[in-house]
């Protein structure tokens, strides 16, 4: 499976963690234009990772009220699929959203972000005192050891 | 009683809602009453919301994937833990939203013909007319027969 892109929301609508991973060498389907005309579109080279994380998170959004309105309130959101990518989604008790986007062929990943937010979030985050609790102006989670274990985690587990 | 609850179980398709190309809501209708009834005004914004979401979703596609606009795609399945949502775009724009149990098989055979009952009762309707609510007995009889059917 690969992973393109793992957010982290808190409960003011505030990313406060982002990270991408580009893609493997050779993996990439680009086919260059004979006449030279790149297909990309300007408007998608336009998005900076700001502007996909609040995209990211006005979906999730959507889709989460959309669920729990048909569902009750009960019901969680759990991924969606297009036909190139999935988005998997987990939120917990306290409003901690965690959203990552893999391939499409990947299995459902709740278990794997649950995992990531008991043995790196709490452990990392949630215990290092000097961590701040709200992020105001974006601050976002400044822990090295974190950002250590999601590498390893995504790299060492998932990408095999 | 227990023959109606099984009967009740075996259908497991929920409901169908079918938004036009503005995102405009002009079909609805229940199959089981497993879902929370919401009233149309709500389904209205539904409709509306999932038209701007599976917008944005197609352009929230990696851009390290490399793939052109035109071939991006927006949700096509959305899952929960008590439904699933499989969404079919024709290629004029009109979407098909299928609710159905999480694990319901043959989804897409079952949008398809939903699709076909569309073209060949709405879309073949001298007095449909384009982007409006459909108000047709024949396509609501034949989208009832096969879907109970199943």
């Amino acid at each position: 499976m690969v992973v393109y892109s793992f957010y982290v929301f808190d409960r003011h609508a505030e990313c406060i963690y982002k990270k991408k991973w580009a893609p493997r060498p050779g993996s990439s389907s680009r086919v260059p234009q004979p006449n030279g005309v790149s297909d990309d579109q300007p408007q998608s080279k336009a998005l900076s990772a700001e502007d996909d994380a609040k995209l990211v998170f006005g979906t999730i959004f959507s889709l989460r009220n959309m669920v729990r309105k048909l569902g009750g309130p009960e019901d969680n959101f759990i991924s969606y699929r297009t036909g190139h990518y999935k988005l998997h989604y987990y939120e917990t008790p306290t409003s901690l959203k965690f959203v990552m986007v893999t391939d499409t062929k990947t299995n459902n990943l709740r278990i794997v972000l649950h995992q990531i937010y008991v043995s790196l979030y709490v452990e990392y985050v949630v215990k290092n005192p000097l961590s701040p609790v709200e992020h105001p102006e974006g601050a976002g989670v400044n822990c090295e050891l974190f950002e250590l274990g999601v590498e390893q985690f995504v790299t060492a587990s998932l990408q095999n | 009683m227990n023959m109606l609850l099984q009967e009740l179980d075996n259908m497991v398709v929920y409901s169908l809602i079918i938004i036009n190309k503005a995102g405009g809501l002009v079909f609805n209708r229940d199959f089981n009453p497993a879902l929370n009834k919401i009233s149309v005004n709500d389904l209205l914004v539904l409709a509306g919301t999932f038209h701007g979401v599976h917008a944005i979703t197609k352009s929230l596609t990696p851009s390290s994937l490399g793939i052109p606009s035109k071939e991006r795609t927006g949700i096509e399945v959305l899952e929960s833990s008590q439904f699933r949502l499989t969404c079919f775009q024709t290629f004029t724009g009109t979407k098909f939203l299928l609710f159905t149990e999480p694990h319901q098989p043959n989804v897409d055979t079952i949008i398809h013909k939903v699709y076909e009952l569309y073209a060949d009762y709405v879309m073949k309707n001298p007095f449909y007319q384009l982007e409006m609510p459909i108000r047709c007995e024949a396509f609501e009889r034949g989208l009832m027969s096969y879907i109970r059917a199943k």
